[in-house]
């Protein structure tokens, strides 16, 4: 498959499963959390779909297109080790939805990456709200792991479900 | 309402956002890419491929023009060795003089050229079409065809604008095609 054919699977692949999980919570109060805004397409795509809701912004180091940066109050800027903690102490569990774009081309980056934040996602999340990540999250008693939306292949997303405890047990 | 908010309601919703914009650039290029392979199966000749770029559309020229010499064209060098054609086929430096030289040597034998050479400033852009326009004339053959994501002015006679294959009409993204009937 060239370079071509697999970005436009991977950007496909991120459209279907935002799509899903916007539905999936629609109707229910709540806050949009994008771990990696990245160049601020998936940002972009979240906020076209759900004007009504908060969106904040998490990122090590801001590289997105002007018009995809969200504003000051939406931005949490560093690592997110440290970004993760600080927004819940500020925001509580606020978000319906996280949408976690993560991933290098350093899997076992990756992996490390996944681990540490899985929990401090957790404390986030309101109760049966929807986790998506391009990297699978290390899975507490609280999370039930979803089926993939038909069109996006196994591994290529994550799907979780927290239920009531979001947090690391 | 917070600012952020606020700010977005009054803005309105796009028909299209970054992600969506994005994707159907990406399918626009690979319909047209696809179309042009088969339609120059049987016309000689070398490809050009101006702004290199990433080298996502380059690798997918070399996958479905196999056979073909395939020569890169770019300002600088951005894309990942593994995407990266080999030294003799890239022309590193402004398409002015780069294309320029490739003239020189190719003179009119050129089968394909795909100009992904577009960005966010449009006089830019339309400067850079007026100057490599007349360029990509001199080097396209008779049966050749010439791909752009921004309307390129092609002077001479005998051009024909190419309606846009079905996959890339269902993209919905703007990209251009001509032929060279003579």
């Amino acid at each position: 498959m060239s370079r071509l054919d697999s970005v436009i699977r991977r950007l496909q692949a991120q459209r279907i499963c935002l799509d899903w999980a916007t539905q999936a919570v629609a109707g229910r109060p709540g806050a949009i959390l994008e771990l990696g805004l990245g160049n601020g397409r998936t940002y972009d795509h979240l906020r076209q779909r759900c004007p009504e809701r908060e969106i904040y912004a998490f990122e090590r180091q801001l590289s997105a297109h002007p018009d995809c940066v969200p504003d000051d109050d939406h931005l949490f800027l560093g690592d997110l080790v440290d970004t993760l903690p600080a927004a819940a102490r500020k925001l509580g569990r606020c978000a319906i939805l996280v949408h976690c774009d993560i991933g290098t081309g350093d899997a076992a980056r990756n992996a490390r990456v996944a681990s540490r934040i899985g929990p401090l996602i957790g404390n986030l999340v309101r109760p049966d709200g929807i986790v998506l990540s391009d990297q699978r999250l290390p899975v507490a008693t609280a999370w039930q792991e979803l089926a993939l939306p038909d069109g996006v292949a196994a591994g290529r997303y994550f799907l979780y479900r927290v239920r009531a405890r979001g947090g690391a047990e | 309402m917070t600012a952020d908010r606020e700010a977005r309601s009054a803005s309105g919703p796009d028909p299209q956002d970054a992600l969506e914009r994005m994707l159907a650039r990406l399918e626009a290029q690979r319909a047209w890419l696809d179309f042009a392979a088969e339609r120059i199966a049987a016309v000689p000749g070398p490809v050009f491929e101006l702004g290199l770029g990433k080298g996502r559309t380059y690798d997918r020229m070399r996958r479905v023009m196999a056979d073909r010499e395939i020569f890169a064209f770019d300002r600088e060098l951005h894309c990942s060795p593994r995407l990266s054609p080999l030294p003799e086929h890239l022309f590193l430096g402004d398409f002015r003089d780069t294309l320029l030289a490739a003239a020189e040597r190719f003179g009119r034998s050129v089968a394909l050229v795909h100009a992904d050479i577009g960005s966010e400033v449009p006089a830019r852009d339309a400067a850079i079409c007026r100057d490599i326009g007349p360029l990509i004339e001199r080097v396209v053959r008779r049966q050749g065809l010439v791909l752009c994501d921004r309307p390129l002015p092609l002077s001479r006679p005998g051009w024909e604008p190419l309606p846009p294959p079905a996959a890339a009409a269902t993209a919905g993204w703007p990209y251009f095609g001509w032929c060279r009937s003579r």
